[in-house]
This record gives structure tokens, sequence and C-alpha cells, in this order.
């Protein structure tokens, strides 16, 4: 490594510059992260719905979404983003390139969350619904108060732990032109000419607060999980990590 | 018909494809031997190997594999290292092994999993008669987890195949660099990425059904 290459990172603006990514990255990531958390759980409600018309489409869209690269569907939005809003907002409509990033990311991870969701549903006892159902709860009040209740606090741990995944998949939305963190490091070395020193650094932000997500998710219990929704979280968490 | 610019344009198309494929295959093969290395580190007897081991899995777990393929494509020539003299070569192997070392980490967690599984009894038994530890892991140890990590593995090579794709972020000409190719030249967005998604789906649906069946069948067994 060359020696002259670290006195910049003295320097309080190339710091400066960094954090604009990083703020842009965790603002990213907790706007998408609702989004999808909304988007997830009605997919998951609909493909455990008793009504064709709403299971088969989820069923289609979480499978279909859940086998694709992230990458191709943020390139995507990223190019013809502005065009499919146009019949809504005008022709002159055009698309920012964070929202595109936005929609791209949480595409996929509405189907990964609604497969987490799925797995927390299914795993309760029959007992649950079927009391709640002889009390004369309706199906929706059902879910509403008894049901999702339980599954979610259930789940929060392996939502936590897809946190680290949707922390570094932000990283992606750089080549769409998102200024996020790595994009931010781009810009840097690709002026002063040190992207091992760039990188270093922004690997290790990256690693600081994904290995805090992944170790508080690990700490954090609200409940017995049965194996086999344990298992069914753990294939998911495999197939689903990206970037 | 969907996909059917694929055919216009079979040289970028199939080409890229292959390039995925490639890398795929190349990644897989080094996930499983840098996994189930560090796995035998993890379960070690001897401490700092078990380190050395849990930081290689946190720290390539826990940072985006594209600033991992911007590192061994830009970073590593910097520091006077290269894979080859050849740029495109140099890229393509840059991808590959970075899909190596990045998935190796979660094979090294399936693995490990997979080798605490084994029943201590087996392994006192095979020590008491005498086999030496590198012995016992060869013939007991390594062998029994073999059933138990080939569900999990085949997730782990369907977010491979996926993940193949933020190589065309460092210019690998793989199946989402033909798409952007066709779609600047054409402007048919729709149709570039849909033959795009048709040929990605080709690969890890099958695989995925392949997945889901072992997985039923595992189950049953247990």
């Amino acid at each position: 490594m060359r020696p002259d290459t670290w006195p910049m990172f003295l320097e309080p603006a190339i710091w400066g510059f960094l954090f604009e990514g990083l703020r842009e990255t965790i603002y990213l990531a907790l706007v998408y992260v609702a989004l999808s958390f909304v988007a997830g759980l009605l997919f998951a409600l609909g493909r455990l719905s008793r009504r064709r018309w709403l299971r088969w489409p989820s069923i289609f869209y979480i499978e279909a979404v859940r086998a694709l690269p992230v990458l191709l569907l943020i390139v995507y939005f990223g190019i013809k983003g502005s065009a499919l809003f146009r019949p809504i907002f005008g022709p002159d409509f055009e698309l920012p390139r964070f929202w595109a990033g936005v929609l791209g990311l949480s595409m996929y991870t509405s189907a990964v969350l609604a497969e987490i969701i799925r797995a927390g549903i299914v795993s309760l006892p029959r007992g649950q619904t079927e009391a709640a159902r002889a009390l004369g709860l309706s199906h929706a009040q059902t879910m509403r108060s008894v049901i999702l209740p339980q599954a979610l606090r259930l789940m929060v741990p392996a939502m936590m732990a897809q946190l680290t995944t949707v922390i570094k998949d932000t990283s992606l939305v750089g080549t769409i032109g998102v200024f996020e963190l790595l994009r931010q490091g781009r810009t840097i070395y690709t002026q002063f000419f040190n992207p091992v020193e760039v990188l270093l650094i922004v690997a290790t932000i990256y690693f600081v607060i994904c290995f805090a997500l992944s170790q508080a998710s690990r700490r954090l219990e609200l409940g017995y999980v049965p194996k086999a929704a344990r298992i069914k979280i753990q294939d998911i968490a495999l197939r689903d990590q990206a970037a | 018909m969907p996909g059917g610019i694929a055919f216009e344009f079979p040289q970028l198309y199939f080409t890229g494809l292959w390039v995925t494929i490639q890398l795929s295959i190349l990644g897989l093969l080094g996930a499983l031997v840098i996994g189930t290395i560090v796995a035998v580190m993890r379960v070690s007897p001897i401490a700092p190997l078990r380190w050395i081991g849990a930081a290689y899995v946190e720290f390539f777990r826990n940072t985006p594999l594209v600033v991992q393929l911007f590192f061994l494509f830009l970073g590593l020539p910097l520091i006077g290292f290269r894979f080859s003299t050849d740029t495109f070569e140099h890229i393509f192997r840059a991808a590959a092994i970075g899909m190596g070392v990045y998935h190796g980490a979660y094979v090294a967690e399936v693995v490990r999993g997979g080798l605490l599984g084994v029943d201590r009894g087996q392994i006192e038994a095979a020590r008491s008669l005498g086999l030496s530890y590198p012995q016992m892991l060869r013939y007991v140890q390594l062998p029994q987890t073999f059933r138990s990590v080939i569900p999990p593995l085949g997730n782990i090579g369907i977010a491979l195949v996926k993940n193949t794709s933020l190589a065309s972020t460092i210019g690998v000409t793989d199946l989402l660099f033909a798409a952007e190719i066709v779609e600047s030249r054409t402007f048919r967005a729709e149709e570039a990425f849909s033959a795009a998604t048709l040929l990605y789906l080709s690969q890890t649906a099958p695989l995925g059904i392949a997945v889901n069946t072992l997985e039923r069948r595992m189950l049953v067994a247990r």
C-alpha cells in the first residue's frame, strides 16, 4: 500500500462526503423496509386466503420475484421507472433515482418478508384459529386480533436478521445513480485513485452496522418458534440473501 | 412472444447466459471448498483457528458483495496483485473469486451446523478406535454431515445464481449485462429484460423445485 494515501482521511470534508452517503443509505433502507413490510404482509395474507383470485396471484408474485436477481429489478426500474408512471403523472414526469431504487428493492424484499410472515402464521397451532372462530370472530377479526399479533411477535428476530441483507442490498442502487455510501466512496476513489483505502473504510462502515444488527437479532428472543418454522426461515434467509 | 428478442441478439444473450453459468459453477465450487475448510476450522480444537474461521464468516457475511467485488477488481491490482494480465480475464476471475469467498461464508455456517449435529458418541468412538483427528473428520464426521447439508446448500446455490448478476457492475458480460446492452441499442426495455428474466428463471426455477422436493423427502425421512 502506498504510504502517502492515508493522510487525506484527516480531512473532515472526506468524512462528511461519506456520511452523506451513509445518511442516504439509512434513509433508503428505512423507507423501503417500511414499504416492503406492508406489501409483504398483504402478500402473505393473500397467499393464505381461501379465495383463489387472491391466492394464485400472490403465489405467482412471491415465487417469481424470489427467483429473480434484485439487481435486474433495480436496473429495470432505473431505466423504465419514469415511463411507467407517465400515464398517471403526465408526460413530463421523471421518477427520481431514489424512488426507482426503492421500487426495485421493495418489490424483492416484500416477497421475502411475505414468506417469513407466512412461516410465522403457519407455525401457530391450529387451536388458536379454531378457538377464535368458535368464539364467533370472523376470519378477518381472527387474523387481526389473534393470529397476527402472535405471529409477528415470533417473527421479529427473523426479520431483524433479514435487516442485514436489507442494508447490504442498498449498495446495489448506486448502479442506477443513487448517491448512497458505496457510490460516494466510488466518487472519492475515482478522484484520488485510492480504491484500496476507500473500499476498506466503506466495508468497515457496512460491517459495523450489519454486525450489530445480526448480533441484536441473535440476542432477541420473543417466544418459542417451532422447529419447522425455524427451518423454513433459515431456507428463506439462505436463498434470498443477496449482495 | 416474450423473450423472443433473445433470438434477435443470440450472440449477446447466449454468451451472457454461458458466462452466468460459468460464474455460477466456478463460484459454487469455490464456495464449497472455502466453506468446508472454514467450517472445519470453526469446530477444530485449536482456538486461534476457530477465531480466524469466525472472523472470516462474520466479515464476509456482513459486508456487501459489490464492495468485495470492487475490491478484488480494483483494489488488488493496486497492491500489486492481478489475476491475469488480460483485463477481461482479470475481471472474470475477480468475479468468480468474489462469488466463492462471499458464498463460502454462508456455506461455512451451514456445514458447521451439520458438523455440530453429528452425535458426540460417534466422534468419541472413532477417536477411541485410534483414528487421528483428521482421519476422524475424513471418515466419520464429514460424511455424516453430507446428507443434512444438501438442501441448505441448494438454497445457497440459488442465491449464487442470482448474485452472479452483480458481476455486471464490474463489467463482466453476463446475462444482465447483455440485457442492458440490448436495451440501450433498441430501447425495448420490456422485451430486453423479460428475455433475461426468463433465462434467469430457467436456471433458478429447476433448482428451486429440486431443493423443495429434496427438503420434503428429507422431512419425511426424519
